[in-house]
């Protein structure tokens, strides 16, 4: 009776802690029966193979409680039928029991929908919520007018480092920056490249200093140095010609003299007084002929500018014609 | 009877020897319990194999500053792996996370990309035979929108600690900010108007 008590909590002793120590505190006690045999007694006691975990496990059991954190795939702790692996002729794929490719391929036993849910409910004291008056793009547009990109890589490897990561780029519209007709055309001619004209944005990517803080420093200071210089108007800006114009402008062109021109010899030919250029320059189909020819250079020649310059020389050298 | 309460002693003694909870451990380890109690009774698993996170665990303080938090328009998280069942159950564990934590989420996957190399064979001659290897990566991209600076930095702090071996990341934030206050108006007259006060 002792003997049978002893040797089951050796089993247990045994199975549970599987401790050297604990089982070599326990091999003088079952020595002490018979006699020393050499082969027997010497060799250390095989403990026998427990059955596996799986079996006392419940349906209902709490299964984050098995696979708290990022495990290797144990085959007596998971109770569930898997095989893995390329069969042999009229074979099927190995069972889970010493399968290295199970092993090998990272497991996700320890992130099942509950155990998420339950990380989550903890997490959720963390986070903060979004304002409510931010909902759509343009009201984001509105009150935060600049957008900072920034990159951040996580990989495994020899370093942690990414010289990639220090790169920041700066994107704002011009639009909803305070700045008059000079400033805005003297920055879109400072930055050149960075500025997109068809979506209004300028875009400013800093990577020469060595660390992300750095980097979004200098595109602030980037930022405010252009704005505050496109606002100054410097002494050799007057010798602007009109190879440097951004736009089409009217006064002062050659467009202008020759129409003058043109308009006065007829008004000579035909009448005796001579009207001044601000008459002329201010008549209804004056304005029009140059609204036409602004048009047209600005936006470029299609069916309908076209359409319009034409009827407004007809009406400036009064070329109607009425078709009867 | 008697090697009943032989082994209970045992089992006590174990559970004294180990420190762990040992009312409930020597409960649980007598195999005549079985798994009537679990449904019941919330108490420790039945295998004392690994030690239990204590019950009374003190929830770390939450501390709230006044600064204003930042905001992201958008998280923009592209996770490359050289296998797609990996990214499957990776994509089912962030778009289940990002919901309990209310985060607008959207999938996409952009199409992979392969490298191949051909080498020679043998060490030494034998130029007509070689070997072909190729390098595999696939891609998921998590498109995240409207976000706080305390959300993202929880979300991507969960996201990061779970990403498995073998799995790369490169996560893109676009932060919105208000104009700085030296960019609302040029300096130039508020520096004529000091040289006249001064002059």
């Amino acid at each position: 009776m002792a003997v049978a008590a002893l040797q089951l909590g050796r089993i247990l002793c045994a199975g549970s802690r599987g401790l050297r120590g604990f089982a070599s505190a326990v091999r003088p006690a079952a020595s002490r029966g018979g006699p020393r045999l050499a082969s027997r007694s010497e060799r250390p006691i095989r403990r026998k193979a427990l059955p596996p975990r799986t079996e006392k496990m419940d349906v209902d059991q709490d299964w984050p409680s098995v696979y708290p954190v990022a495990a290797p795939f144990k085959p007596s702790a998971v109770p569930l039928p898997v095989r893995m692996g390329y069969p042999v002729k009229k074979g099927v794929p190995m069972a889970k029991e010493g399968n290295l490719e199970l092993l090998k391929i990272p497991n996700f036993l320890h992130l099942t929908p509950v155990a998420i849910k339950r990380h989550c409910e903890a997490l959720k004291d963390f986070c903060t919520e979004w304002p409510a008056a931010l909902d759509s793009d343009e009201k984001c547009e509105k009150h935060f007018p600049i957008e900072i990109d920034t990159a951040d890589y996580v990989s495994s490897g020899p370093s942690v480092r990414n010289p990639k990561a220090r790169v920041v780029t700066l994107r704002v519209k011009l639009s909803s920056l305070n700045l008059d007709n000079h400033a805005k055309k003297k920055l879109i001619k400072l930055v050149g490249e960075r500025y997109c004209k068809t979506t209004d944005v300028l875009s400013i990517t800093t990577d020469r200093c060595p660390l992300k803080r750095q980097n979004y420093d200098y595109a602030l200071y980037l930022l405010t140095v252009l704005y505050h210089e496109s606002w100054k108007t410097e002494e050799w800006e007057k010798n602007k010609t009109e190879a440097d114009m951004e736009e089409y402008v009217w006064e002062n062109s050659s467009s202008e003299k020759n129409v003058l021109q043109t308009l006065l010899q007829i008004r000579a030919a035909d009448s005796s007084g001579a009207p001044s250029r601000e008459e002329l320059l201010g008549t209804k189909e004056v304005e029009d002929y140059q609204k036409c020819v602004v048009r047209l250079k600005n936006e470029g020649e299609n069916e309908e500018s076209l359409a319009q310059y034409k009827e407004s020389v007809k009406r400036l050298l009064n070329l109607e014609c009425s078709l009867n | 009877m008697a090697a009943r309460a032989a082994c209970a002693a045992v089992c006590r003694r174990l559970g004294q020897e180990l420190g762990s909870l040992s009312v409930n451990g020597s409960k649980s380890s007598t195999a005549q319990a079985g798994g009537l109690l679990l449904s019941s009774v919330k108490r420790a698993p039945s295998s004392s194999l690994h030690i239990d996170v204590p019950k009374d665990l003190i929830k770390p303080t939450i501390t709230t500053s006044d600064e204003p938090d930042t905001l992201y328009k958008r998280l923009s998280i592209l996770v490359k792996a050289h296998d797609k069942a990996v990214l499957d159950s990776y994509e089912y564990f962030a778009v289940l996370a990002a919901k309990e934590l209310g985060i607008s989420i959207d999938v996409h996957e952009p199409p992979r990309k392969m490298e191949r190399l051909t080498l020679l064979k043998s060490v030494h001659i034998f130029k007509k035979h070689r070997v072909q290897y190729e390098m595999r990566t696939l891609y998921r991209r998590f498109e995240l929108k409207h976000l706080t600076g305390c959300t993202a930095n929880v979300y991507l702090e969960y996201i990061q600690r779970n990403l498995p071996e073998g799995v790369a990341m490169e996560v893109t934030k676009t932060q919105i900010q208000q104009l700085p206050e030296h960019i609302k108006e040029p300096m130039w007259e508020a520096l004529t108007k000091e040289e006249d006060s001064k002059s």
